[in-house]
């Protein structure tokens, strides 16, 4: 018994170790899985991604990143993947080239542009403000500043 | 600020926000197809039918004319008798293949629906929906034809009816099956 006994106590630490390897291989593919799916969009719900979808053909998509995640091909190889089924139209991010750039500069561009254009109101607004009278006044009688000084007085 | 600049800000804007809307809203079926002009995927599956393994590798070095399609899909429905007939024209050509992949469906549905409508060319079963990923499908119906080669010719994304049925059988089939070139 006393034996047996180092071979029972390994056995009970093998099981368990061996289980969590499992655990932690199926996140780390779970992880792969959330992290590539969440770049691609749902073709027929359009304004979702594959991982938030909640449509069969996303599911299906998932599915499909899955199994490349398991035989092993790389997050870039799968995105180019599905990139070569359905184009750009599939990637969340629209790759940056052509016309696409529009996507990615158009606001900036509309921010300029409505800075400028808020500037030069600004300034026309300003410049279309009278200026405050500039002429000199007469100095005044002596009449007027008694009479002034006389209702200054306590 | 000028009438002008106004009513160019006015149209800038508007065309940007139609683009937004395309972008995010639009119907699929008016993206370019990126898979025309690209090897055709190898494609197996079971026959719909007889359940009896099919492959694309079987009828290597025809035209082949795939329709996938659904039991659940009206617009498929609104083609069937049409697609009938396009195989009924040209199933006589040696080298002119047809062929339906049932996606997204149930077997007992499908077949019940291939019995109800007609059947008369092979149906592959996408049974996990990959041939469709694989395809570049978004939904159903859609149709590709592929040349002697093994190169998707031409896509179209709707039902194969009236102007379609005649673009695809007179500027695409036939041109295929005489060797030239199809026009669109």
């Amino acid at each position: 018994m006393s034996r047996l006994l180092p071979m029972i106590i390994l056995l009970c630490f093998a099981f368990p170790i061996e289980g969590l390897a499992k655990t932690v291989d199926e996140t780390e593919i779970d992880e792969r899985v959330r992290e590539i799916a969440k770049h691609l969009r749902c073709t027929v719900c359009q304004t979702e991604n594959i991982w938030e979808s909640g449509a069969p053909l996303a599911h299906q998509m998932r599915d499909v990143v899955r199994e490349r995640v398991t035989l092993g091909h790389s997050n870039e190889d799968i995105l180019i993947y599905f990139h070569s089924r359905y184009g750009d139209y599939i990637m969340m991010e629209p790759p940056k080239h052509g016309f696409n750039w529009l996507i990615w500069l158009g606001p900036f561009l509309l921010l300029l542009g409505g800075g400028v254009l808020l500037a030069r109101e600004i300034k026309g607004w300003v410049t279309r403000t009278p200026a405050p009278p500039t002429e000199v006044l007469p100095p005044l009688d002596e009449e007027s500043r008694r009479r002034i000084e006389q209702e200054l007085q306590p | 600020m000028t009438r002008t600049t106004q009513i160019t800000i006015l149209v800038v804007l508007l065309a940007l926000l139609s683009l937004f809307y395309q972008g995010l809203w639009g119907d699929p079926r008016h993206i370019p197809p990126v898979l025309v002009g690209t090897q055709a995927p190898i494609f197996q599956g079971p026959d719909v039918e007889s359940g009896e393994p099919l492959s694309s590798e079987q009828f290597k070095g025809k035209v082949i004319l795939v329709n996938f399609w659904a039991s659940w899909c009206q617009e498929c429905k609104v083609e069937h008798e049409d697609l009938l007939r396009l195989h009924e024209e040209f199933k006589d050509h040696p080298e002119f293949v047809m062929l339906g992949i049932n996606y997204q469906d149930e077997v007992p549905k499908a077949r019940a629906y291939l019995k109800q409508y007609g059947s008369s060319f092979p149906h592959m079963r996408d049974v996990k929906g990959a041939l469709a990923i694989d395809f570049g499908v978004y939904g159903v119906p859609e149709t590709f034809v592929i040349d002697q080669q093994g190169v998707i010719r031409h896509k179209w994304i709707g039902p194969i009816v009236g102007d379609v049925y005649t673009n695809l059988t007179k500027n695409i089939l036939t041109p295929l099956l005489k060797g030239t070139e199809p026009t669109t």
